[in-house]
């Protein structure tokens, strides 16, 4: 059981987000924020007190699984979707039936469970704002480039130089446990010396008296399982592709060049296939590197005796042999072979027709492949089933294999292994820092620092703080707003209900905002809520700073009693503690519209909610659709994962006026282009968002 | 009964002129029967352990108990070996997950298991829980931080338990076993069990400097 329980080990460079499954229309999950991934349907709503159809159940109904607790989201939609050119108004065909894809035009609402909104909503704190054009940028729409390469278990700077040489992993002694992802460390392992050497004279020279392995702190596992040990404690990746498994040394490809040319310089023999292969051992393994070597300078060599140059054999491999295939030398010799009747051709090079012929000894680069697993299977047979290990276990599994690098000493044909005994150390990925760019206007947005342990930036343009950030909450009025039903399940919604919550909006910016916000009538989907924002239009004050407040509310108190029964919505106006001031408190002579005498407390239309130093809190109003189908309605199949969830698209238009731009050739030019306000210019943003409020209960 | 804040240890006020900071975790209070003791003499135990139940509680040579670690007895007798460490918040003795404590078969001879076993040279990591009815902790393993071994489970010899594995009720592990991740296992081919004991009376050394005991209190 134990053996099957395998899982997956944390692969190094793989992310960690999760674009939702867009067939299930399920919810958008975002690591590292608060909101809850996507839970587990709820149990099936098969009620038989219920006399309409009962819904179909899906395998996910019949576990009953608790839901995880929901939180409120907002989700923003980047406008980098709308640039498509290839938007087609098709009607989403699959069995959500009523929903149509989003589309971008004003004209369309625009639909969070769309298959195609699923790319481009995000939270708040993924995106980015672009000075210059002043719009959002997501991190699908921004450019990115590479600052500096490291490596994320020393933090030391690799220069782009050696990326290209050597490879995006690190090349000094970090290493991942190839069991279980861990990272080595380096440990010094004392061997006992040898009592009987250690009186003679030769004990000083003996080296290795203490090696180094790697071992990880998790697993306990250890290179020596490996039979590998190092001399030195540092450059172990240098150290390591030297060794074999076992111990055994194997050469580098400079130190096979240069066994090499001293071979040749000896024999005198060149290149020519000719040896007494007859005499070589076909079995011996070579491991990849070596044949790989073997096999390209056989090639070369019949590619140069092919085209009749094999008197002078040793020049012509040393001289055309190199050259490769696309040389235009090789290509035309290359293409002879096959004009044979053409006439522009050398005649010499007709005269010797050029038979190549494949490799025939190991030294050339041939391998036989042994079909004999005898040796596994018995590895695998004979492993001592102890108690909870089996053979099953001793083998690696997928994801160990996938990380493991290919070992250039290993044979490719018969070094490849199979048991987790075998298996080497993981060199780490490098990681890197990357500087954010606007697609449109080439703007950098986003800039960290080039030293590797500051995670400061120098350029940091998010759209935190300069898109006010929604918050929700439920509102519940003591004395006004209905008890929810005995039986409600945590943190739904009950439906066909009105439910209300207060959106509060927090304006980072220095101006103060004018917000206009606009929702469809019903939400879209299967199941579509009702909506109304009691209060559509507002301003949010500035964020300016909190002792400029502190000291407006000490000359707001001295005339405490003539702001006590002012109830404007608009413009700030300090009163009481915190400058809170809610509109629908104690107005006992004005005439607000449908206020009732005896429910001053209750949220009104047109009015704000709450107003503070840089926040506006309104109030919106839904009923909730009930989620279970009666024969009448279109929908088919079971309830999706999270289609229960109450999502609102919402249209937000930021209205503020901003300091125009000093022109700084000439400073004067703005006063003289007769600006009115001293230099201001309006400006607005509008992005559609979309707010997650709860579940809806699967009652009634 | 409560306990008394612990005595100044030896005194570092070289550097500080003040008093040693006490701690601000509320007092630990003696509940539940005062169990039958046998301490050797040069076992540390700490003021604020807890020792509660029916049966004995043997605490072997050299072993340290640190504060407000449970040994509790109630299902049965509790040995602890030579050179263990029990650290804070393990509990030797827990009830099992539904608040049962178990009493254990009796072995071939008849007669009954203690509630918890532990070899020599085990160590029992912060918030560990080994549940009583026969549970053995073989000689050298290390009980990771947060583990939970389930009730009669036999742990072999220099065995690791990483943090927050559980072993199931009645379960056998084998010698030189490691469980990791979620449940899984391998075999530990370091062959350092005698540099893990070396290691272990240093550390256990450390620990009688720092830790006041007062084994009287339990006696």
């Amino acid at each position: 059981m134990f053996g099957n329980n395998r899982l997956p080990a944390f692969h190094p460079g793989l992310t960690q987000s999760r674009i939702r499954d867009t067939t299930t229309g399920s919810r958008l999950w975002f690591p590292g924020l608060r909101s809850a991934p996507p839970s587990e349907s709820s149990p099936s709503d098969s009620d038989p007190a219920n006399d309409q159809l009962p819904l179909p159940i899906t395998p996910e109904d019949l576990y009953d699984t608790p839901m995880a607790p929901f939180n409120p989201y907002t989700y923003i939609r980047c406008p980098c979707s709308e640039l498509n050119p290839y938007a087609k108004r098709t009607p989403d065909v699959t069995a959500q039936g009523l929903s149509r894809a989003a589309q971008d035009d004003d004209d369309h609402t625009f639909d969070p469970r769309a298959a195609r909104s699923n790319y481009s909503l995000y939270p708040l704190e993924y995106l980015s704002f672009c000075e210059d054009c002043h719009q959002i940028r997501c991190p699908r729409c921004v450019a990115e480039e590479i600052v500096c390469y490291y490596c994320p278990n020393c933090l030391f700077e690799v220069p782009s130089s050696n990326i290209r040489s050597e490879g995006n992993r690190c090349t000094r002694s970090c290493f991942q446990c190839p069991i279980c992802i861990g990272p080595l460390a380096v440990n010094h392992v004392e061997t006992p010396p040898d009592p009987n050497q250690l009186l003679s004279p030769d004990h000083a020279a003996s080296s290795h008296s203490g090696s180094y392995i790697l071992s990880c702190s998790y697993c306990n596992w250890s290179s020596t399982e490996i039979g590998i040990k190092f001399d030195k404690p540092n450059s172990i990746h240098m150290q390591l592709a030297k060794l074999r498994n076992g111990g055994e040394t194997r050469l580098t490809a400079k130190e096979r060049k240069e066994r090499r040319k001293e071979q040749a310089s000896q024999g005198g023999g060149g290149g020519s296939s000719s040896t007494a292969h007859g005499e070589e051992d076909l079995d011996t393994l070579l491991d990849m590197e070596t044949q790989f070597a073997n096999l390209k300078s056989f090639y070369q060599n019949q590619l140069s005796d092919a085209n009749g140059t094999g008197k002078a054999g040793g020049d012509a491999s040393a001289a055309l042999g190199n050259l490769g295939f696309d040389a235009p030398a090789s290509l035309s010799r290359i293409m002879s072979l096959y004009t044979g009747s053409s006439s522009l051709h050398d005649k010499k090079s007709k005269s010797r027709p050029g038979t190549m012929r494949e490799a025939l000894a190991p030294s050339e680069g041939l391998q036989l492949a042994s079909l004999d697993e005898t040796s596994a299977i018995t590895a695998l047979q004979d492993f001592e089933p102890i108690t909870g290990l089996d053979a099953y276990s001793s083998t690696a599994s997928t994801t160990q294999l996938q990380s493991q690098a290919p070992y250039l000493g290993a044979s490719p044909l018969h070094g490849l292994t199979r048991f987790t005994s075998s298996l080497r150390p993981i060199s780490y990925l490098l990681r890197t820092k990357r500087s954010k760019r606007c697609p449109q206007c080439r703007h950098i947005i986003s800039k960290p620092e080039s030293k590797v342990t500051t995670t400061r930036f120098r350029i940091r343009l998010i759209a935190g703080n300069y898109i006010p950030t929604i918050t929700i909450k439920q509102l519940i009025i003591p004395g006004l707003t209905p008890p929810p039903m005995p039986n409600l399940p945590p943190d739904t919604i009950e439906p066909l209900k009105p439910a209300q919550f207060v959106l509060t909006f927090k304006n980072p910016i220095f101006e103060s905002v004018r917000v206009t916000l606009a929702t469809p009538a019903t939400t879209p989907g299967r199941f579509p809520s009702k909506v109304t924002i009691l209060c559509p239009q507002f301003e949010i004050d500035s964020n300016t700073d909190v002792w400029e407040e502190a000291l407006k509310d000490n000359n707001a108190t001295s005339s405490s009693s003539q702001s006590q029964n002012l109830s404007s919505s608009t413009g700030p106006e300090g009163s009481g503690p915190g400058g809170r001031k809610r509109a629908g408190t104690l107005r006992p002579g004005t005439a607000g519209g449908a206020s009732l005498a005896g429910e001053e407390l209750g949220p009104e239309v047109g009015k704000v909610w709450e107003r503070g130093r840089n926040w506006t809190s309104i109030v919106i109003e839904v009923i909730p659709a009930s989620l279970v189908q009666t024969a009448k309605r279109d929908g088919r199949g079971p309830i999706k994962e999270d289609e229960d969830v109450l999502e609102i698209p919402m249209f937000v238009r930021i209205e503020w006026e901003a300091e125009a731009p000093e022109d700084e050739i000439m400073p004067g030019l703005s006063s003289a282009k007769g600006n009115k306000d001293g230099g201001k210019e309006k400006r607005e943003l509008a992005y559609w968002c979309v707010l997650g409020l709860g579940r809806v209960a699967r009652t009634l | 009964m409560s306990s008394a804040t612990p005595s100044p240890g030896p005194s570092s006020s070289s550097a500080h002129g003040h008093h040693k900071r006490h701690s601000i975790l509320p007092a630990v209070s003696q509940s539940g029967p005062k169990p039958p003791v046998q301490f050797s003499s040069s076992c540390t135990i700490a003021d604020s352990a807890l020792l509660t139940g029916a049966h004995t509680i043997i605490v072997s040579t050299e072993s340290v108990i640190h504060p407000r670690a449970r040994l509790e007895s109630l299902g049965g007798r509790v040995t602890v070996g030579r050179r263990c460490i029990v650290h804070e918040r393990a509990c030797l003795g827990a009830a099992d997950l539904q608040g049962r404590y178990h009493k254990g078969s009796p072995d071939k001879e008849g007669r009954s298991m203690g509630a918890v076993t532990l070899g020599d040279y085990v160590t029992v990591e912060v918030g560990a829980q080994v549940e009583s009815g026969g549970t053995v902790i073989g000689e050298g393993t290390t009980v990771g931080i947060g583990t939970r071994v389930g009730a009669g489970a036999v742990v072999g010899k220099h065995c690791t338990l990483t943090a927050n594995s559980t072993v199931a009720a009645g379960e056998a592990i084998p010698d030189y076993t490691v469980i990791y991740s979620n449940g899984l296992r391998r075999v530990d081919r370091r062959g350092v069990s005698d540099l893990k004991n070396k290691a272990q009376a240093r550390q256990i050394d450390v620990l009688r400097r720092m830790i006041p005991s007062n084994p009287a209190k339990f006696q």
